[in-house]
């Protein structure tokens, strides 16, 4: 049957099959029919030349020829890597061939993924053979892109640094990172802003989970998911609340879906929107934006008032649940559907099942986390968790679903206004820590920074930016304004309140974008001096580990060399800091950064070695348990990823020997040195394993009473612990209290000698670089940060008990006064308006009587210039658009697929933003929902002009963020990306 | 002999797209070329359901009862390819299938159509297996390399299901009874003249 | 469509046969449980005959057709009904037409040549009618071949050179669909006023056209049956080039129902104008002497006319004889303005 042409019949039609195969070569390899992407464009001619080279002309990748052909006569090779766009983590395999990556292949052996991936996954290949990446460093003269090579850029750049931080000091250099470098990366340029002087270097996370980090740390210890997607499958209940996971996270949704089959669990979407997750949940809560913890405290009304609540858990490991209740008390069925929208018997049905169909499991994103209340929301989260009882069990937990790719890994590795890696903080003492891992003098250290009280503040937070760059001088608490900024991997359209981001990119006296594509940071302002774009390549053209929201730590091999003139991050920081080495020599300034900053790390022709950044944060990496997970193990984890098993994320017994017993990606925490053999933790806070099984408890980290009450635990400790109840954290004097501390090995004891000398009482299981401490205490069982209660009541936030607060922008004026947001103030070096903001409600909520909401699509991701010049994705979702209710688009003669105009209460006067409606029931009436992704679009400009030649995105569009509004979290300046208010008219 | 089939599990889809740019980066579809979809139903509403749909390579096939030139033939396998060489555009095959699954580069006259392209299956098409010629014209060839179609396999909630029919409807079956509701075999009416009996 | 709804009708007792041997496992009533399954909707789609679609975010309304369940009708349209009608309707009147020429052979001029001709049609009225008439064979050929052309051709010549014949006449249909159509919109305009139907052309339509015997019945420059063509040929020809445009530029005006629609149409009248144009070629050349002179010199004999078109020979002979009188006076007319 099967029809097959024999070579001499092909030989016979040779003429004409070659004719036609050169006909699809054009089209296989040229991708795009130009003139129906054209329509779909809506191009003008400005755009066409550009446009032109890059369709009409042959793939330009630097793998000439490669037209992802595999030549299966010739040897192919499997390379694995972690898929760059969302946290999940999921495996790539790569075939290359004669290093060109010719095809992929499903990952089979990764209990992360098991083979699948999302639409962005399964087109990552495109990514190094991108067309539109940037080819060459270059900058703007006289507002022209004009190609320069790599020493000349950073020479230049090196030199107006320098420059800058004569005048203005070391502040007025704002060090952007990202959530895309691996861990390696994210430490090297923490690094490299402690050794520049300045804590005002941050990334994604600000605006993504910071608000989770403060929230769920400020709970129970430590910021981050405590159980994993895989654990998922373990749970009865499951509440997704303020996350779309089948957009955002689609491969989390196989273990969603499972679980949710096989144990027949109870899937509640809680949203404003009716989005892709909700239709497969088995109840769909839709509630007015903005109003999470009226929901939360509505439900745990019903559990309060059921006696449905946790008692014994509430007794044993909570601290202050009596103060909850009282706030709960106010929110009875009647006023929360008030607030909220949801009637009370809904409510009372989701909370009988949360409460009750255990384990249950909150999932969270950026839903919850994005809001002027957002650390508050997050508490409110844990707080039911922990009435219910569902931390620290197999099945429960709270399930936070981070961003990109490596967000936690980043955050973890301080890539963070408030923190230097692994949260120790910026105190004194952290400081200290870091000199000794660095194996550099605090002294040296002290003298980079502008003061010691500098080197102790928090830097200016990343959602905020422009306003240290525009706000008169006297309103930044630093010497100087904002002068540069210096931005790796990260877009400049996810960032809220854009009209003002362009002033104040505008008024920089240097911008260097740093990333595989030239982000709206370098378009978005009309530059036209001082701006400079470094190509670097993508994870999967160098090596090196990230961490999945799991925290699970990945290695990824190399799939292919970098592209065109890219470099990897670790070679550009290299390069960067010998240019200010040398920049810093011309003008006689004594600062040096390559000696210090490489002092322990390998560089091998130019390039430091992750493995060997690894080791280093392996040595100071205590405090969260980045100590284990050494570069061998990571690596012997890819390689045997197989032996893992899919819901417990165990190696077992039949497992090789260097992985057996280890947790997939040793998530952290993974105590003790390497060779101490601790598996990780895949469920943190779990008293029913070992800690050297992965068992833990709370963290014992605000003290041991609070007002005469203890904060210890009471009669819960983990399986194995010789001391039977609450705890505190482990230092040498506690070692010496408990009759321990001559079991340290004589090593160790020298080492805490050297470091400490006569403070070596105070040393700890975060500081201690040994190990001993750590290792003596799980000796006995004990989990090294302590045994605590998790705090229902977190007195140092601005609510230490979570209550609702109206959003900044809100149409309900008649809740403002009885639930207002917070009065003006000061933090991170800048004013934070609150109050003052939310009245002007009161006069425009009249003209903008349409809440607007924003959030992901499972093509595009963060700020989209990446996956929208990505041709795989970009022909998925062509036009940037708004979602509306169809009664809301009747009133406004607005048809599905027709031209809307909308504007927000603070754009300029008369502008507006113009999107495609997308007329659906998704939204509620009244709410609008916009996707995040696009830019290139600004006010109804087309800036596709202003990409340098080539590397513009496939498709440009309005970017969400012109059209949101002022609004910060207190505790973490996150923006308000998720409540704003707008209008919206025909076009 | 296998009898290949697609099943789309619309309980499980999410309609993420992977199925859709797996597709387009295994065999390089240019713009234009949708050799697999996402379409949602109900969208918004409670009811919403996405199902993934290409070429389900039905039994009888109509794309091969209209063509005017014969240009489809059935493998061994089942799987309905077609020779693009024979092809003349007509879009006959379009105009017959249930399934919206011919596709056509616009580069006729008139913007009318050219050579017909569709999904193979994963199966290539009549020129030797796995060679440049073939991939081409056609794509890849995996099954001849003993893998399914990639859509399936990378589709991240498994909801598209590839391969011998009456293996993946017993995993179909097997699935629904655990979890108690299933919204059935999709298109498997039309295309394969039978459902998959829970 | 019977079948559909019986299918459909038997799936639809299926759970229930299931329940009764209590191996039911369909969705249970659960709370907050979407109760209509996306399988019901597709069948009371089925059911209804409509299509299945939704939403896709690719800029391309056909994608976001599910399942359209008419392409079945379109097929049995295709094989069944098409290829039978046009059969019955292109092979019927060869059949005919081979049977009457058996039977009656060539109409002759009555009483021969008289040896004078009378102009008949001028060279743009032939040249249009060549143009329709060339374009009109090649499209009809390569028509035909679309349907027929795999059964016939196709067991002939082989896959490859058949394959390339088949898409040269898809070229051939494309290209000459122009001529084609702008021919027959000057035919119109150049014929409409000799075209428009008279009493005569009853008479004429009573006698049976002089077809069977008899004398032939008075017509004027067209006679009924040639009003008919004409007809047929601008109508029929207007419908099936409006349908094909349709067809040549897809999706630009209509959906996927509208182009099988618009097929069907295309395809049914044009074989019916096959058969009907086959008659027209049997007359204009084997069928009536003398018929084959108008279209070819333009010139006719004045018996032939006389025969077929008395009145408007007549007319015409008059119209000469007077012209000729008339012409001197009409110099004078000219110089005395």
């Amino acid at each position: 049957m099967l029809i097959k042409r024999s070579d001499r019949q092909i030989a016979q039609s040779a003429r004409a099959g070659k004719r036609l195969a050169a006909a699809y070569e054009g089209l296989s390899a040229g991708g795009l029919d130009r003139r129906a992407f054209l329509r779909q464009a809506g191009l003008g001619g400005v755009g066409l030349a550009a446009l032109g080279t890059a369709l009409g002309g042959p793939r330009l990748a630097q793998a000439a020829g490669a037209t992802g052909v595999i030549d299966h006569a010739k040897p192919v090779e499997i390379r694995r890597n972690i898929c760059t766009h969302c946290s999940v983590g999921c495996t790539v395999t790569a075939e290359v061939q004669e290093g060109v990556w010719v095809g992929q292949e499903p990952t089979w052996d990764s209990p992360i993924n098991r083979g699948t991936h999302c639409a962005k996954g399964a087109a990552i290949r495109e990514l190094v053979h991108g067309d539109r990446r940037l080819k060459y460093p270059m900058k703007l003269a006289g507002g022209q892109w004009q190609r320069i090579s790599w020493d000349q850029a950073l020479t230049e750049i090196a030199d107006k640094l320098m420059e800058i931080r004569a005048a203005s000091g070391p502040d007025a250099v704002f060090w952007l990172g990202s959530a895309k470098f691996s861990n390696e990366g994210a430490y090297l340029y923490r690094k490299l802003a402690a050794f520049w002087g300045t804590n005002t270097v941050d990334h994604q996370a600000r605006i993504c989970h910071s608000t989770t980090v403060a929230g769920v740390a400020n709970t129970w210890g430590y910021g981050a998911q405590t159980n994993s997607y895989n654990d998922i499958r373990n749970s009865k209940t499951v509440i997704i609340m303020g996350g779309n996971p089948a957009e955002a996270h689609p491969v989390s949704l196989q273990h969603v879906l499972s679980g949710k089959e096989i144990n027949r669990a109870n899937l509640i979407v809680i949203d404003p929107r009716f989005t892709r997750t909700a239709a497969h949940a088995t109840e769909y809560v839709r509630i007015r934006p903005g109003t999470d913890i009226p929901v939360i405290w509505g439900m745990l009304w019903h559990i309060f008032e059921n006696g449905w609540e946790d008692k014994e858990f509430i007794r044993q490991r909570v601290y202050g649940m009596d103060e909850v209740r009282r706030e709960v008390a106010k929110w009875n069925p009647q006023e929360v559907e008030r607030v909220t929208g949801v009637p009370g018997e809904q409510l009372r049905r989701v909370a009988q099942m949360f409460a009750t169909q255990k384990p249950a499991t909150l999932v969270w994103c950026m839903g919850a986390t994005q809001k002027t209340v957002g650390t508050a929301n997050v508490r409110a989260f844990c707080t039911l968790l922990l009435a219910t009882g569902n931390v620290g069990i197999s099945g429960g937990g709270a399930n936070i679903f981070r961003g990109h790719c490596n967000v936690q890994g980043a955050t973890d590795l301080g890539l963070d206004v408030v923190t230097l890696p692994l949260y120790y903080g910026l105190d004194e003492n952290a400081w200290r820590h870091w000199c000794r891992v660095w194996d550099v003098s605090y002294d040296s250290m002290l003298a980079r920074f502008e003061s010691k009280q500098m080197m102790e503040t928090p830097g200016i937070p990343s959602t905020r930016y422009f306003d240290a760059v525009l706000l008169p001088k006297d309103q930044v608490q630093q010497r100087d304004n904002l002068k540069a900024m210096v931005v790796f991997g990260h877009g400049g359209n996810t960032v809220t309140r854009m009209p003002e981001a362009q002033k104040g990119l505008e008024k920089l006296e240097l911008l260097v974008v740093a990333d595989p594509h030239p982000t709206t940071f370098a378009v978005l302002g009309n530059r036209r001096e001082n701006t400079y774009l470094l190509p670097i390549c993508t994870q999967l053209e160098t090596s090196g580990s990230r961490t999945a929201s799991n925290r699970s730590l990945q290695w990824g091999e190399k799939i292919v060399d970098p592209i065109f003139e890219s470099k990897d991050d670790y070679e550009a920081i290299w390069r960067l800091t010998g240019a200010l080495d040398r920049a810093a020599e011309r003008r006689n300034m004594p600062i040096r950064f390559q000696a210090d900053m490489f002092k322990h790390i390998e560089v091998v022709n130019g390039r430091p070695t992750p493995e060997s950044i690894l080791r280093e944060i392996n040595r100071g990496g205590w405090s969260a348990g980045y100590c284990g997970q050494s570069p061998e193990r990571l690596k012997a984890h890819m390689r045997h990823q197989r032996h893992f098993d899919l819901v417990t994320l165990r190696a077992g017994p039949d497992a090789p020997e260097e992985v057996r017993g280890d947790y997939y990606g040793l998530p952290w925490p993974c105590w003790g040195p390497p060779e101490l053999r601790h598996p990780g933790t895949h469920i943190l806070y779990n008293t029913n394993l070992h800690v050297m099984d992965g068992g833990g408890t709370f963290r014992a980290r605000f003290g041991v009473e609070r007002n005469g009450v203890s904060l210890l635990a009471e009669g819960s400790y983990s399986k194995g612990s010789e001391i039977q109840d609450g705890y505190p954290e482990f230092t040498v004097a506690v070692l010496k209290r408990l009759g321990w501390f001559d079991e340290l090995t004589a090593e160790e004891k020298a080492s805490l000698e050297r470091h400490f000398g006569a403070n070596i009482d105070r040393a700890s299981w975060a500081t201690d670089l040994s190990g001993g401490i750590q290792r003596v205490a799980m000796k006995h069982g004990c989990v090294p940060y302590g045994n605590a209660k998790a705090r229902a009541v977190a007195w140092n936030l601005p609510d230490p008990v979570p209550v609702h607060r109206e959003p900044i922008y809100t149409p309900r004026t008649d809740l403002i006064a009885q639930y207002p947001t917070l009065p003006d103030r000061r933090a991170f070096r800048l004013p934070h308006l609150g109050q003052s903001v939310q009245n002007r409600s009161l006069q425009v909520a009249r003209d903008y009587p349409i809440i607007l909401t924003t959030g992901r699509l499972v093509e595009y991701e963060g700020g989209g210039e990446e996956t929208r010049s990505n041709k795989w994705l970009a022909e998925l979702q062509q036009d940037m658009f708004i979602e509306i209710n169809p009664a809301d688009a009747a009133e406004r003669g607005l048809r599905d697929g027709a031209w809307a105009l909308v504007r927000g209460p603070e754009m300029p006067e008369g502008k507006f933003i113009k999107v495609k409606a997308l007329v659906t029931e998704r939204v509620g009436r009244g709410v609008a929902f916009m996707p995040f992704h696009f830019a290139g679009w600004f006010m109804q400009e087309d800036q596709r002009r202003k990409y340098p030649q080539g590397t513009d995105p496939i498709v440009l569009g309005e970017s969400a963020n012109t059209v949101t509004t002022y609004g910060y979290d207190p505790v973490t300046f996150m923006q308000e990306a998720k409540v704003t208010i707008c209008q919206i008219r025909a076009a | 002999m296998a009898r290949m089939k697609f099943l789309c599990d619309s309980d499980r889809c999410i309609e993420c797209n992977a199925c859709v740019t797996a597709c387009k980066n295994e065999h390089e579809v240019p713009w234009g070329i949708n050799r697999r979809r996402v379409v949602t139903i109900n969208d918004g509403r409670p009811g919403e359901r996405s199902i993934s749909m290409a070429c389900m390579h039905c039994t009888d096939a109509p794309c091969a009862a209209v063509c005017p030139v014969s240009c489809f033939y059935t493998t061994a396998d089942a799987i309905v390819l077609h020779d693009k060489d024979l092809c003349i555009g007509c879009g006959y095959c379009f105009y017959a299938c249930p399934f919206g699954a011919p596709q056509y580069p616009r580069v006729g006259n008139f913007g009318s159509r050219g050579k017909m392209d569709k999904c193979t299956f994963c199966a290539g098409g009549p020129q030797q297996d796995n060679t440049r010629a073939e991939y081409i014209q056609y794509g890849s060839n995996r099954i001849a390399e003993g893998k399914l179609p990639l859509c399936a396999e990378m589709c991240s909630t498994k909801a598209l299901l590839a391969g011998d029919g009456e293996i993946i409807a017993t995993i179909y079956r097997e699935r629904v009874q655990r979890r108690g509701y299933g919204s059935g075999a999709w298109g498997w009416r039309t295309a394969y003249r039978e459902t998959v009996s829970i | 469509m019977r079948r559909t709804l019986l299918i459909a009708a038997l799936l639809l007792a299926l759970p229930w046969l299931a329940a009764t041997q209590g191996q039911a496992q369909t969705a249970p009533a659960a709370p907050g449980r979407n109760p209509i399954s996306a399988e019901e909707l597709e069948l009371q789609s089925a059911l209804r005959g409509g299509v299945v679609d939704g939403r896709v975010s690719i800029p391309n309304p056909q994608a976001a057709v599910l399942i359209q369940p008419e392409g079945r009708d379109w097929r049995a349209f295709h094989n069944v009904t098409l290829a039978w009608v046009g059969g019955i309707a292109v092979l019927g009147m060869l059949g005919v037409l081979v049977l009457y020429h058996l039977v009656h052979g060539t109409t002759r001029i009555a009483g021969g040549r008289s040896g004078s001709t009378i102009l008949r049609f001028p060279t743009i009225e032939r040249a249009n009618h060549w143009m329709v008439a060339t374009s009109f064979v090649v499209l009809a050929l390569s028509g035909l071949n679309l349907t027929f052309g795999r059964h016939v051709l196709l067991p002939l010549l082989g896959p490859e050179a058949f394959a390339a014949l088949s898409q040269w006449g898809k070229y051939a249909h494309n290209f000459l669909a122009f001529p084609f159509t702008l021919g027959i919109v000057v035919m119109l305009l150049l014929w409409v006023k000799d075209n428009l139907p008279t009493w005569v052309d009853w008479e004429w339509l009573k006698a049976g056209g002089g077809l069977f015997g008899g004398a032939h019945p008075p017509a004027e420059r067209f006679n009924a049956g040639q009003k008919l063509m004409f007809w047929i040929t601008v109508l029929g020809g207007g419908v099936v080039a409006a349908t094909g445009f349709l067809l040549l530029f897809p999706f630009a005006a209509t959906d996927i129902a509208g182009m099988q629609l618009s097929h069907m149409l295309h395809s049914i009248l044009a074989v019916l104008m096959i058969a009907v144009i086959l008659g027209h070629i049997y007359i204009g050349t084997l069928g009536v002497e003398g018929a084959w002179d108008a279209m070819s010199t333009g010139e006719v004999d004045v018996n032939w006319a006389l025969q077929h078109h008395r009145l408007w020979a007549e007319a015409q002979l008059a119209r000469e004889r007077a012209e000729a009188a008339a012409a001197p006076g009409a110099v004078h007319a000219g110089a005395a303005d």
